[in-house]
């Protein structure tokens, strides 16, 4: 098997990989580019974990094969912030106690953005639709969909 | 784990069909929402896969053409892609609404219509709409092109009629008649991300108080999707009564025992479906009264 | 109990938040070092066999494999556990459930390794398998671990009073058995560990290790170390509830082994398919409830008979079970009481601790009963609760009485009955005329079933959805009770420029533990929240705190915390009174980084203050120290002050259920706690939502089902969780009542928010539709057939 190489825009940046074309786009953001912060919970699509965004759309990271992502734009969760300027939804995360472990946060944070840059005013069903595809056993959502709402507001 | 395999990103239906008629173990790659799932647990269903065709740069399997008489679903178009659609949503809602309700948003921004179908896994969401509405499928190879309905393409549970170095290249939807009204029912074990246990595609369209027509399209309770034509047949002419939808029903449920033969959710599923349907009908025609 | 707190109560941001929102939190798989290798398990498929051989010839030549380990490799404790010595790091003589690992592969490349371990031969005799737990006590039934002679691996009994007299002096009895289910804990995060090795140094595991003490002990005795060559480092941990205790010993024990071996850093990582079917489950319960009680509704008798399946290994069984013999009646005060409860070993997946321990599913079997006897006698819900409920002097059955706190189980009860108009709603669902359920009947001879319906049975489209509302109260022992030694200890380091380190022997599992220390010192000593540092949770630099279980951080490593805070306080008090020339030290006060002098015109910085004090040869340092107040347990009679003191909650379900289908939603849950002090509030509100939601999962749809000891579900496409759409609003009260004990009286949360949602969806549904269930899950098939309904063989179990 020989390695393809793999032109996209990474966290606004042009980057440019050799890898197998059998690889998970997963493992390369975490093993070959160290971008840790997408997380594997279950590598079938059901958790949402590994959610990132393609041209602005959200998807499971753990289902898309590295080559797919080539001529695309990828953003990750560490592709939000710059500079250690956390976005508002990122602010009300941490304001309304949407975090408990942390492991879903990562992708429920990207479901959320992309759901934004669609639509800048869900209501309450668009969120909960936006975010049914990342699981969570630990905070009950609750504080997550407070935290969105917030940020709808502003 | 995904095997090792080559990947290729073909720019034309030619060079697709070219490449796929040559290669005996190369395989559409699509969403890729049911072949990589299917790597993961090592499925008997995609062993021996040496190249991954990805079809998703093909224009014409990406577009939705609305036509004078009918809509054309691009093979590649995805779920999100199908229930954001002002021409979907408008002349075949069913499918609008099913493309909404299938797995998760993350997956319908990846899941494509033919990709739902054409590994005809028993609880596919959207082909309970497609057989209502008389949906046909285009098929390619490197030599012919071909158009079947969607009916006769699915055979059994994870079976179809494709062959060898053929794809589905579009889903031709004529549009239905105006007087027409649906609606499309899924029940699932939780509120989202959840596989079909139930699935119900239904239009009708009534005249003088009449049934004019009924379109019945199971899915999930029945082996494959598919219409129950002998109680539509039926209905054909019957007052639309409540009293009617019942007889309908019942029908509809010896229908279903007879295709299905007894199995261990029978006992469940078939109560729940006859009274299911009723319900869905009364509400419908009740709502077109309305 | 009322204060004027500058920190606690308050919304605080968590400290590790920003960490976790930017991706730069650290879970156990995000750690890389250099010369790693993989470890990949091998395991049979079968449930119960002799092993006769292992045989590796077909791999062991192979270029990629670097080491190969099983039981033959190690050194110290071949087999360990918990409580019991029954669990084999490498399976070597039986496997007693399909999760046995009879060997490791490591290497380069795991997915190389896990194409190789099906290569590797073993030998096996298969034995008829146990998966009924009422079978496992017979006579001929199949011995899972032949050494200890039985399958009993424990029974508690309790006995208060004479049951039969009692009963021959009710006016009524009444008879009920309640099942619960295997659930699978389903956290995101699936487990890893990484060891790396440091030669004489000794050995550094870092992973998503629940209890790093527990971890650190077993480990040690595994590849024979002393304790203080063993360094358990706590990764960021993607949630756990309980579930990465045992099996994360084992794992770290495992990548130990191979680190070793080798001589290079091994990690192991687990597929959520591998997580589901080696790691362990909520124990399920059978249990019988016999209840004799008068028309006033006062409860005279109660006979408790509960069966637990602990699985192939005892794990946390003891302890487990012996929460629920303690708490098995409720928090009614009843003079003849006489509960047993037993756990056995079957094939089936075994069972450990899962939050609640012990306590869903007796809650569940006690409200539902409680709510049958208010029905029976024409009485609301919440009235037979007032009439038997623990009030303070209160006598619980194993003879505690209840006192040093308030018990605030009416308070709890009226607070929420009041928020939701509890018995409005309730009197008039009741009076319902047609909300009875048409549930169907099922016949065992599948033929004989009717499966088409009659005209008359169909159900109208507007009478489809029939509304409910129920409640259920509970009461909980705080911390860990008679089942071990309890005690937690914290280290807080100031520096002289006022910032401080802080590390308590509990662990973070995600609740927001490490904040809610932070705001304790923040308080006592006025330093700024985000001056405190929080140190990565490593055994070697903090004593053995027990494990992180029981709801216990808040009030054992509060305890602690807020001991190490006031020792410096007091000390640098003293210094500064001396200092200041004043009378008494509690004329000091340490507000936001600054130290005042009530009343005179005296201050200065909390940094100055430090640097002044190390100037002066002050330690800056301190270690806290929590040991839990005494209590004792007679073992053969049930009697003894089992906690040292409990918390107290009431939830309300509002539901609707769907007569045709099944379905329940539940549209409310108003959930009203008495978890003493609120220190971090957020965080409270958090511990409900999701103690809450996952106790929806419990209730409507959770269940690992299994096929001879197989489990079915293997991932979250069969099995599932709630997700954002499937629970609706949820009303999180908190009371305070005044407690002796804990930080400012705070106790415990997180437990208590779990155990009552599934008895109120019960009730509720009782109260929509007239029917009472007594099997959780309340899913599609039990709403209408009573029953669940199986596939003949493995097949999925969803559908």
């Amino acid at each position: 098997m020989r390695k393809i190489k793999i032109q996209f825009k990474l966290n606004h940046n042009d980057i440019v990989v050799e890898t197998f074309p059998n690889r998970r786009l997963l493992d390369l953001l975490r093993d070959d580019l160290n971008l840790t912060g997408t997380k594997e919970g279950c590598g079938i699509g059901e958790c949402g974990a590994c959610t990132i965004l393609i041209n602005n759309k959200a998807v499971n990271s753990c289902l898309i094969l590295a080559p797919e992502v080539d001529g695309k734009e990828v953003l990750t969760v560490e592709g939000l912030s710059s500079n250690g300027q956390l976005t508002t939804l990122q602010e009300n995360f941490l304001k309304y106690g949407a975090i408990q472990c942390g492991f879903c946060t990562p992708g429920m944070v990207l479901s959320a953005h992309a759901l934004l840059i669609k639509n800048s005013q869900p209501i309450e069903d668009e969120i909960k639709d936006a975010i049914a595809g990342n699981l969570c056993r630990c905070t009950g959502y609750k504080q997550i969909i407070e935290a969105i709402k917030a940020t709808v507001k502003s | 784990m995904i095997p090792e395999l080559e990947y290729k990103k073909p720019k034309t239906l030619n060079a697709a069909l070219k490449f796929l008629n040559q290669n005996a173990k190369a395989k559409v790659l699509a969403g890729g929402t049911d072949i990589i799932p299917g790597f993961h647990i090592e499925s008997k269903r995609f062993i021996d896969i040496k190249t991954l065709v990805d079809i998703k740069e093909i224009p014409e399997l990406r577009k939705i053409v609305e036509k004078k008489d009918s809509i054309e679903v691009g093979a590649a178009v995805t779920f999100a892609e199908i229930c954001e659609h002002p021409v979907i949503r408008k002349y075949v809602p069913l499918l609008a609404d099913a493309a909404s309700m299938l797995g998760s948003l993350q997956i319908r921004n990846r899941a494509t219509i033919a990709g739902n179908f054409v590994n005809n896994a028993p609880c596919a969401d959207s082909v309970p709409p497609l057989l209502v509405y008389d949906a046909k499928i285009q098929i390619q190879s490197e030599k012919r092109i071909s158009e079947i309905s969607l009916q006769k393409f699915l055979l059994q549970p994870y079976k179809t009629a494709l062959k060898k170095g053929e794809i589905v290249t579009k889903i031709i939807i004529p549009k239905p008649p105006e007087d027409f009204r649906g609606l499309f029912y899924k029940l699932g074990r939780r509120r989202a991300v959840a596989i079909s246990r139930i699935s119900l595609a239904l239009l009708i369209s009534l005249e003088n108080g009449l049934i004019k027509e009924l379109k019945i399209g199971s899915g999930a309770v029945t082996p494959i999707g598919m219409r129950l034509y002998d109680v539509e047949k039926y209905a054909k002419g019957k007052i639309a009564s409540r009293e009617t939808f019942r007889e309908l029903a019942i029908m509809l449920g010896q229908k279903v025992l007879g295709i299905t033969g007894l199995r261990w959710s029978s006992v469940y599923k078939l109560p729940v479906i006859q009274n299911l349907f009723y319900q869905l009908l009364s509400k419908l025609v009740e709502y077109e009264k309305n | 109990m009322k204060e004027n707190f500058n920190v606690i109560g308050r919304p605080i941001i968590r400290q590790d938040g920003k960490a976790k929102v930017t991706g730069q939190a650290k879970f156990a798989d995000d750690y890389k070092v250099p010369g790693m290798l993989y470890g990949v398990m091998v395991r049979t498929k079968s449930a119960h066999a002799i092993i006769k051989n292992i045989d590796y010839k077909e791999i062991i030549n192979d270029k990629n494999i670097v080491a190969i380990l099983d039981a033959s490799c190690v050194p110290g404790e071949k087999i360990t556990g918990l409580v019991r010595k029954d669990q084999p790091i490498f399976a070597f003589e039986k496997i007693v459930t399909p999760g046995d690992v009879v060997a490791m592969l490591v290497g380069e490349s795991e997915d190389i390794l896990r194409k190789l371990t099906g290569r590797v031969k073993i030998e096996l005799e298969e034995l008829p398998i146990l998966a009924d737990p009422e079978k496992a006590l017979d006579e001929d039934a199949p011995l899972i671990h032949p050494e200890f002679k039985s399958n009993l691996i424990v029974h508690y009994p309790l006995r208060k009073g004479d049951v039969e007299k009692g009963f021959a002096e009710s006016e009524f009895v009444i008879e009920q058995t309640y099942t619960t289910p295997h659930v699978e804990h389903a956290y995101i995060e699936p487990e890893c560990v990484l060891a790396i090795p440091l030669g004489e140094k000794g050995i550094h595991i870092i992973g998503s290790i629940q209890n790093p003490f527990t971890a650190r002990r077993i480990v040690a005795g595994v590849i024979n170390y002393p304790l203080n060559k063993v360094f358990i480092e706590q990764a960021e941990l993607g949630g756990s509830f309980g579930g990465k205790d045992d099996l994360m010993c084992i794992l770290s024990a495992r990548a130990a082994l191979a680190a070793l071996k080798t001589s290079r850093p091994v990690k192991i990582k687990y597929t959520r398919e591998e997580s589901i079917l080696e790691s362990y489950k909520r124990h399920p319960y059978i249990m019988h409830y016999k209840v004799g009680f008068n028309r006033d509704g006062r409860i005279k008798s109660m006979k408790i008979d509960i069966l637990a399946d602990g699985g192939a290994y005892a794990s946390m069984s003891p302890f487990v079970t012996w929460r629920s013999v303690v708490q098995a009646t409720g928090p009614y005060e009843i003079e003849n009481v006489w509960t047993d409860v037993r756990a056995v070993y079957t094939n089936n997946p075994y069972t450990g601790a899962m939050r609640g321990f012990g306590s869903p599913q007796i809650v569940f079997a006690q409200e539902s009963l409680m709510d049958e006897i208010a029905i029976f006698l024409g009485m609301t819900p919440d009235d037979i609760r007032r009439v038997n409920g623990y009030k303070n002097g209160s006598i619980t059955a194993s003879g505690q009485i209840l006192k040093n706190h308030d018990v605030n189980v009416l308070t709890v009860l009226n607070k929420a009955c009041e928020t939701t108009n509890f018995r409005k709603k309730w009197i008039e669902n009741q009076k319902h005329q047609n909300r009875k359920i048409p549930t169907i009947e099922f016949q065992e001879d599948l033929l004989k079933n009717k499966l088409i319906i009659s005209e008359k049975e169909f159900i109208e489209p507007e009478d489809t959805w029939k509304q409910g509302i129920g409640l259920a109260v509970s009461f909980r022992g705080t911390s860990l009770g008679a089942e071990g030694t309890d005690a937690a200890a914290a280290y807080l380091s100031l520096q002289v420029d006022g910032t401080a380190y802080l590390l308590c022997g509990l662990a973070e599992n995600g609740q927001g533990m490490r904040t809610t220390f932070s705001i304790i010192v923040s308080e006592i000593l006025g330093i700024p929240l985000e001056m405190i540092h929080y140190l990565d949770m490593n055994t070697a630099y903090i004593p053995d705190s027990g494990p992180t279980v029981a709801s216990r951080s808040t009030l054992m490593g509060g305890g602690a915390v807020k001991n190490a805070a006031e020792i410096l306080r007091q000390r640098l008090s003293q210094f500064l009174k001396n200092y200041w020339n004043l009378s008494a030290i509690d004329e000091i006060e340490f507000v936001n980084g600054r130290v005042f002098a009530k009343n005179k015109n005296l201050e200065m910085y909390l940094s100055e203050l430090c640097s002044l004090a190390y100037k002066n040869s002050i330690c800056l340092a301190s270690i806290g120290w929590y040991p839990a107040p005494n209590v004792h347990w007679e073992e053969s009679t049930g009697r003894g002050d089992a906690y040292f003191t409990y918390v107290y909650g009431c939830q309300v379900a509002e539901v609707r259920v769907n007569i045709t289908t099944g379905e329940v939603y539940v549209d409310k849950i108003t959930a009203v706690h008495d978890a003493g002090k609120i220190i971090n509030l957020l965080g409270a509100q958090g511990q409900v939502y999701g103690g809450v939601t996952m106790g929806v999962g419990y209730g409507v749809f959770e269940e690992l089902d299994k096929y001879n000891g197989f489990p079915r579900e293997l991932n979250f496409d069969q099995y599932l969780i709630p997700t954002s759409k499937d629970v609706g609003e949820i009303v999180p009260i908190f009371v305070e009542g005044n407690e002796v004990v804990g930080p400012w009286g705070a106790k415990s949360l997180g437990e208590p928010t779990l155990e009552l949602t599934a008895a109120a969806i019960n009730n509720a549904i009782r109260n929509a539709t007239g029917e009472r269930y007594f099997n959780l899950p309340i899913n599609l098939e039990e709403v209408l057939l009573k029953r669940k309904l199986r596939p003949e063989d493995l097949k999925r179990g969803s559908l």
